[in-house]
């Protein structure tokens, strides 16, 4: 009985905690509209970058621009380039500089002796000049080459017939390109990008609440007075690390938010979207996301408290964050198909699982349960860890 | 009642740093009992120990007959402790900063109510009550302090050296709020480096040095004790040198 009421005490102090850090950070109003907006923000402006950056390759790629220096030497070049939608221009005298400087994509030369070449049997020269480091040139290179590819099979072909040969003795192999990848599948780098701001939403949205109901009490000088009352450490922990919960779910809730209203509702280009984003991937989102919405704030309160001062906690946070993050990013560069393991550790399963749901995929409920055992038992020792912290004498003798 | 016995608390990787060699006093009920000595001489340790802050290396203490080590969730339901450090939380409210504390103590509903509207009329803190104490002066936050720290009505009042940066106005509010305590049969343990504070206001004085007592009772006993003309100079002449008497 006396066990029951020791029970109902401790949980009522509990609320009292988190009614009071709630309360308390809510009054921050600048912190809280601070990392609020961002949240909401994030989603939009992120999405509409990507989508015209996407809208804009694909221009590029559909009507090839394609400046040429002696295209007289081969009319019927000429010709083939411009039924198949390229647009052809003199090219200025300067262009390898323009090239160089990223102003042109691709230039094609026509050699002075093509037409001469040709008329004596031999193999007319063309060049494609280009500079291949830079990203936003690939599409109109490979799109030229593929052209030049396409004319010179058309052509050979036609000497064939004209002797009587079938096409295919010069041509023994017949390479079928079958892409498996769906719409949703390409465009890895954005899933990439969509997938890895999600995490870093869970992340840092209860950043400014950690730091000040940890750091900030002990620099604020209200620990001391806080732990001569009743409550016990592991109590107080459980109430900080409630509330910080709270305001990192907000955080995330609004962030898969934007993503998901801009998705649905505004004008962004028709690109075809690489991936999806209805209201089945925000639930699946914050279904992966749970385990991190509630490890982060127990790792945060324990940098926090480590720190003697806000500044010194913010330092050593910023480390922190910057390894979490770092993750899906060493997964990105790896290119390596994952192992199975992988969806145990904490940031890169939830990654492996937040790809698998952008891609339209079923996540195995048993993926999604291995993903969950190792947060939660860290966020045990996390907690046990800050009120073991809390309870130390250092504390009050290093003052 | 506040029962000490042998105390012993040291600091540092070694040990070499001796907080409180060994003090032991009696603070009785119904009584201011003051605890004067220069800065360092263990004063805040000693405190902190009582309020089950830090664990003694040797010695016991005890609180209303509670163990400080052994009973002290027990311990911290019935003290009040106004300590050396006493932040507020600048964005609550005087009343929601003294509301907390309650709550911790596990007070609720009307009961807790009455209990901060009377606190903050005798503390004359009315006008500020619903004020976000960010702005609140030495004295008024002083004031909130205490609230906090008697919210729970505890029958031990300890007071880390309560009149730090505060001015005349507020030394003597708090007095006359320590006065009604003791009016009411509490216990107070006063910690002061300030002779004529203690000397203002308590009954009965322990005085310390370098982590020892070095002599113990009222003020006339203590003048009696060492041969002097006044307080001051007994505490001079019991301290046995000129040492840290800046106030």
């Amino acid at each position: 009985m006396s066990a029951v009421i020791a029970q109902g005490a401790a949980w009522s102090r509990v609320a009292a905690v988190v009614r009071k850090e709630v309360r308390d950070a809510v009054r921050d109003r600048r912190t809280l509209l601070v990392s609020l907006l961002t949240a909401a923000a994030a989603g939009p402006i992120f999405l509409m970058l990507i989508f015209n950056l996407i809208a804009r390759q694909a221009d590029r790629a559909r009507e090839l621009q394609l400046p040429v220096v002696g295209i007289q030497h081969a009319p019927a070049l000429a010709a083939f380039l411009e039924r198949n939608q390229a647009t052809l221009s003199p090219a200025p005298v300067d262009y390898e500089a323009k090239l160089r400087a990223g102003d042109l994509d691709v230039v094609l030369v026509v050699d002075d002796q093509f037409a001469g070449d040709v008329a004596q049997g031999k193999q007319g020269t063309v060049r494609l000049v280009s500079d291949r480091s830079r990203d936003r040139a690939q599409a109109s290179i490979r799109q030229a080459e593929n052209l030049l590819r396409a004319y010179n099979r058309q052509w050979g072909t036609q000497r064939l017939l004209l002797r009587g040969v079938a096409p295919y003795v010069g041509n023994p192999l017949n390479v079928e390109d079958v892409d498996l990848a769906t719409p949703q599948q390409s465009g890895a780098i954005i899933l990439f990008l969509v997938a890895f701001y999600a995490l870093l939403a869970s992340i840092m949205g209860g950043l400014a609440a950690a730091l000040d109901t940890t750091a900030g009490e002990r620099e604020r000088q209200s620990l001391e007075p806080l732990l001569m009352t009743p409550a016990r450490p592991m109590e107080l922990v459980v109430g900080k690390w409630v509330a910080v919960v709270l305001f990192n779910a907000l955080v995330v809730v609004i962030t898969l938010a934007g993503f998901y209203l801009t998705l649905t509702f505004a004008p962004l280009p028709p690109v075809g979207a690489p991936f999806l984003f209805s209201a089945r991937e925000f639930g699946r989102f914050l279904v992966v996301l749970l385990p991190m919405m509630l490890l982060v704030p127990s790792v945060l309160l324990y940098v926090g408290s480590r720190g003697r001062t806000f500044k010194e906690a913010q330092a050593n946070v910023s480390v922190l964050l910057f390894v979490l993050s770092l993750v899906p990013a060493v997964q990105l560069f790896l290119q390596q198909k994952e192992p199975d393991w992988l969806v145990l550790v904490p940031v890169s399963g939830q990654y492996t699982l937040l790809k698998l749901a952008l891609r339209g995929e079923t996540i195995p409920l048993s993926q999604l349960a291995l993903s969950y055992v190792v947060p939660a038992l860290l966020t045990v020792v996390a907690l046990a860890a800050v009120a073991r912290l809390l309870s130390r004498e250092a504390n009050f003798a290093s003052r | 009642m506040i029962r000490v016995e042998g105390l012993v608390k040291s600091f540092g990787r070694k040990r070499e740093v001796q907080a409180v060699r060994d003090v032991s006093f009696v603070a009785p009920d119904g009584q201011i009992t003051g605890l004067l000595g220069p800065n360092g001489a263990g004063k805040t340790t000693l405190l902190r120990m009582l309020a089950t802050l830090m664990i003694p290396d040797a010695g016991s203490a005890s609180i209303g007959g509670l163990d400080v080590v052994r009973d002290r969730f027990a311990v911290r339901e019935r003290i009040g402790v106004l300590s050396d450090a006493r932040g507020l939380y600048p964005r609550l409210t005087a009343r929601e900063n003294i509301r907390y504390y309650g709550e911790l103590h596990g007070l609720s509903g009307a009961a807790l109510d009455g209990r901060i509207d009377a606190l903050v009329t005798t503390l004359g803190l009315t006008a500020l009550a619903d004020r976000r104490t960010q702005g609140f002066s030495q004295g008024e936050k002083m004031k909130v302090a205490i609230a906090r720290a008697l919210v729970h009505d505890p029958s031990t009042v300890l007071l880390d050296e309560p009149t730090n940066g505060l001015d005349i106005m507020s030394v003597r509010a708090l007095r006359e709020q320590l006065r009604g305590l003791r009016g009411a049969g509490k216990c107070l343990l006063f910690s002061s480096h300030v002779m004529q504070e203690v000397a203002a206001l308590c009954d009965r004085i322990v005085i310390l040095g370098a982590g020892r007592v070095v002599a113990e009772g009222t003020a006339q006993e203590l003048i009696a004790q060492s041969g002097a003309a006044s307080l001051e100079d007994a505490f001079v002449t019991l301290l046995g040198s000129g040492e840290g008497l800046a106030a």
